[in-house]
């Protein structure tokens, strides 16, 4: 049950150059680009690190261009980043490469308090197991929660943090774990059954669309562009 | 992109074509596509790959390509920069950020708004020093000839012509009052310019213009962030309120750091959703009511309003005798108090009306946001009447507006107790406006302050319930609001009054600051960030709109001071327009501009605007009704795709072991994914769903707390 609907797999990759081989006109036509196809890497990687400062490391890499971050943002990004790995593993290089546990990310300041904190980690790790972020998977983190980011890519990334099981779509449980998670465990703010029961009536009531009993991608964001301050609540600033 | 289960579950048949066809088209489309590549939801390593699709490296980029994309970056750059400067260059960036990690956005909100006012005064200022302060200073030029001979009989034998002589010649009190500044570039009177001519810089159309500029700004600037902070309503036919979907999705505040903070804010969030929860059943119970119910339920809203109302006329003609009554006795020997007079009852009366306006509200048992609402909309009514009836008071006893009386009638205003109103009514704002800043002040350190010292010392019933004071978003922002208002309304009579408010909204960012982090406790009710800005920016355009009337009905009909100022021949500082069109313009020009501004310009200018709204309102409605057939229609094929599903799945052999195509497998229910989006490819399909009714389990139980839900329909 992969429902890691933001990565190519490998097997996708690998297709491609298969399929490169085999029917190169399809979409070469379309694409019209020479024969160039990155080779999976075990860190993910598809050119060979060049050695250089920081600096030249970064616009070598376009983070710029993939992300929302000024460079200001993406150099304090990386000192963050650095900070939560071990002593000798902070040059650049070594950075850039390595990948930093779920339960280190979870300590930053910005992401304790959060009730989404598992969630969001889960969602950005590109590992195998989802258990570890790599500085790509962190920027890509930082990005998102950015000031600048369009509206439709953090309605499209808190649909897949609301999914808590991953499965595409927001069902009942979905909705009724997301309420406790704003709510808290707490007596005296928890939902009793019938509230809760009552509330995600009404929240499907208005969202679903086509009456499925569940709400998918571009129902929830229909459902987002009409609360003008989603953009303004969903942010992160390290 | 794909699904990974359609790759990799064991047993079937091999990927179809329509799963491959699926990959390409969206590789096709995501290569050809113009979407920067940093607007694609995926990882980071799959957005390099796929821009490396698009323009591989040692392929030649056309100098087109190359130059589109310098154009591009250099076009986000400025983009960058100009959202920087919108913000203040980064003024108060740390100082928001912690009260937004510690409070949330409702609160963070209240301080940016202080932050943009800031900057709109900073603004108002760079214009009017740069049309008007500069080139007088630069241009120098000559004073006017002597005045006209002034004789008048003044009523009440020895009344000085001249009250501006006073017997505290102490300078604080001076500074206070503004007598100090008399003949400072603070107020209207110390403004001269000679005659017009056809070649110099008209000082007097630069004076005149400029408030009006400003207000056009103002008004186009705040309209502006009104729209974007508009709550988008539901106009297809349900009711009035904003979807709680859309707020139980967006109400988490992400920026908050500390745990304390999270507390609050869930609890904050818990309270939300009760009470909504509560509104709807209140509404629903409403919904039921007979005829008759509902006839006595508007009597009793009625009631309230009209009493409440009632207050609001008494309060406002207290504000007009103490007004009267000040400027009346200018020369008591007790004018100290008198000067403030004024001022301190607006204080008083927006003291005490909110007060009682929430007593008597709550008397009436409404529903909670029905409580919150009405007592803001009473509170917004009650501060800007006050400054409303205030303006009207000194324009009856300056200008005799409304009231006959003798020394008005030769020179259009009292010419007897004012030898330069201008500057009279300058110093009245300008007391106003320090008076409301040393209050804040005052509240902050001497009711604020004590207040929480106390309650941190002693423990007792008294004191728990006594509690440090609430942070009330909402009066803060009246506060300011009025502040804003005063300025807005004495551009005209004290054109560096924007200098001052600048620096008192520059202290009371600190003040504030100071009094939420150390003295203040978080409120338990919500106040969200989104309906803020557009309340906001309502109160302040309704404020601007309070302050553009009579400066407009000044500039065009009252006649000016003879004796100070700018416009001391002119019948009205208007004049000054066509005296200057006729030097400056040639004749064709001038008939264009006279036309322009007649009626016969106006009528078929109007008319073209009522049908462009016309055409405007049909095409809404036309879309809301396409809105309501595409939902049905969508509805009705998302059951009869379920129909079919359950038909297929009916007719399909019996499971056996090992055969792929039983139940438990996700490939029986297609494996097309379910929910592809244009646009983004979706994150996948459902799993496999339990047989039978899809919607079997959102019928309406019979302990839901509220009667009468509707429930989702039953496929």
């Amino acid at each position: 049950m992969g429902g890691s609907g933001s990565r190519l797999s490998k097997e996708l990759l690998a297709e491609y150059q298969v399929r490169e081989t085999r029917s190169p006109g399809s979409l070469r036509a379309a694409c019209a680009r020479e024969r160039m196809v990155p080779v999976p890497r075990p860190g993910g990687w598809a050119r060979p690190l060049a050695p250089g400062g920081l600096l030249t490391l970064l616009s070598r890499f376009a983070f710029q261009d993939l992300t929302f971050l000024t460079k200001q943002e993406i150099l304090l990004a990386h000192r963050r980043f650095c900070e939560l790995l071990p002593q000798e593993h902070r040059s650049v290089e070594e950075s850039l490469q390595a990948r930093v546990s779920l339960e280190q990310i979870l300590s930053l300041p910005e992401l304790k308090a959060n009730p989404f904190k598992e969630r969001i980690c889960k969602v950005f790790s590109t590992s195998p197991s989802r258990d570890s972020l790599s500085f790509e998977d962190f920027l890509d983190l930082l990005s998102v929660f950015s000031d600048t980011a369009t509206p439709d890519i953090k309605s499209h990334y808190a649909f897949r943090i609301f999914d808590f099981d991953d499965d595409g779509t927001l069902n009942r449980e979905d909705l009724s774990q997301l309420v406790n998670c704003l709510t808290g465990e707490s007596e005296d703010t928890r939902l009793s059954a019938s509230e809760m029961k009552q509330l995600i009536d009404n929240i499907l009531e208005e969202s679903d669309i086509d009456r499925d009993g569940t709400i998918n991608l571009s129902e929830f964001q229909h459902v987002i562009s009409r609360s003008p301050d989603f953009a303004s609540s969903f942010k992160i600033v390290l | 992109m794909q699904r990974q289960w359609s790759l990799q579950a064991p047993g079937e048949p091999e990927a179809e074509p329509g799963g491959e066809e699926l990959c390409e088209q969206e590789m096709e489309r995501l290569c050809l596509s113009q979407q920067p590549v940093r607007v694609l939801p995926y990882a980071m390593v799959d957005k390099r790959f796929i821009r490396q699709l698009r323009e591989p490296e040692g392929v030649k980029t056309s100098c087109w390509q190359q130059w589109r994309r310098r154009r591009q970056t250099v076009g986000r750059r400025l983009g960058e920069a100009a959202r920087r400067l919108t913000r203040g260059c980064g003024l108060w960036e740390g100082a928001l950020y912690e009260i937004g990690g510690l409070f949330g956005t409702g609160i963070q909100s209240y301080f940016t708004f202080l932050r943009f006012l800031l900057l709109l005064n900073l603004l108002i200022l760079l214009l009017t020093s740069g049309f008007v302060l500069l080139p007088l200073v630069w241009l120098r030029p000559p004073d006017p000839g002597p005045a006209l001979n002034f004789t008048l009989q003044c009523p009440g034998s020895g009344h000085l012509p001249q009250p501006g002589v006073s017997k505290f010649n102490n300078l604080l009190w001076n500074v206070f009052t503004g007598r100090a500044f008399n003949n400072t570039y603070l107020f209207y009177g110390a403004y001269r310019a000679g005659p017009e001519s056809s070649s110099t810089y008209s000082i007097r159309l630069a004076y005149l213009l400029s408030p009006l500029a400003c207000l056009l700004l103002c008004f186009c600037g705040i309209l502006r962030r009104m729209v974007k902070g508009l709550p988008q309503k539901m106009f297809l036919g349900q009711d009035y309120r904003s979807p709680l979907s859309a707020k139980v999705f967006s109400s988490w505040d992400f920026c908050i750091r500390g745990q304390e903070a999270a507390t609050i804010k869930r609890h904050e969030i818990s309270n939300e959703f009760k009470m909504e929860l509560e509104e709807g059943c209140h509404l629903l119970l409403l919904q039921q009511q007979t005829r008759a119910q509902r006839a006595c339920h508007l009597l009793t809203y009625l009631r309230v309003n009209i009493l409440i109302g009632l207050l609001v006329v008494g309060a406002i003609s207290a504000i007009f005798w103490a007004t009267k009554y000040s400027q009346d006795n200018k020369e008591e020997s007790l004018f100290l108090l008198l000067q403030y007079l004024p001022p301190g009852v607006i204080a008083l009366v927006n003291f005490l009306g909110p007060l009682l306006f929430v007593f008597l509200v709550q008397l009436e048992n409404y529903p909670p946001n029905t409580e919150v609402n009405l007592t803001l909309i009473w509170c917004v009514v009650l501060k800007l009447a006050s400054l409303g009836m205030f303006s009207f008071s000194l324009g009856q006893t300056v200008l005799c507006i409304g009231r006959n009386k003798t020394s008005c009638e030769s020179y259009g205003y009292n010419a007897c107790d004012y030898q330069c109103w201008e500057n009279s009514v300058g110093e009245e704002l300008y007391k106003l406006s320090i008076f409301n800043f040393l209050l804040t002040v005052a509240f902050a350190f001497l009711v604020s302050l004590p207040r929480r010292m106390l309650v941190e010392r002693f423990s007792g019933r008294f004191w728990a319930w006594l509690d440090r004071e609430e942070f009330l978003v909402p009066k803060n922002v009246l506060d300011i609001v009025e502040g804003q208002t005063v300025t807005w309304m004495g551009l005209f009579y004290c054109p560096l009054l924007p200098l001052l408010n600048s620096v008192f909204i520059f202290l009371t960012f600190y003040i504030k600051k100071y009094t939420l982090l150390r003295n203040s406790r978080a409120s338990p009710r919500r106040f969200r960030a989104s309906s803020s800005i557009f309340f906001f920016q309502l109160v302040l355009l309704l404020g601007l709109l309070l302050a553009a009337v009579p400066l407009g009905y000044v500039v065009s009909s009252i006649r000016s001071s003879w004796d100070c100022g700018l416009f001391a021949n002119y019948l009205a500082p208007w004049q000054v327009v066509p005296e200057l069109v006729a030097l400056w313009l040639p004749p064709p020009s001038q008939r264009i501009l006279y036309y322009l501004g007649s009626h016969a310009f106006s009528f078929p200018l109007l008319i073209l605007l009522s049908l462009v709204l016309t055409v405007c309102i049909s095409q809404s409605q036309a879309s809301s009704r396409a809105i309501r057939r595409l939902r049905k229609q969508l509805v009705w094929q998302v059951q009869e795709k379920w129909h079919l599903v359950d038909d297929l799945s009916r007719l399909l052999p019996e499971p056996g072991s090992g055969d792929s195509l039983g139940p438990e497998s996700p490939v029986s229910r297609g494996s097309r994914p379910r929910s592809f989006c244009p646009g983004f490819p979706c994150p996948g399909s459902p799993g496999p769903r339990p047989r039978g009714n899809p919607s079997a389990s959102t019928l309406g139980a019979p302990d839901s707390p509220c009667p009468a839900l509707k429930g989702l329909p039953a496929t």
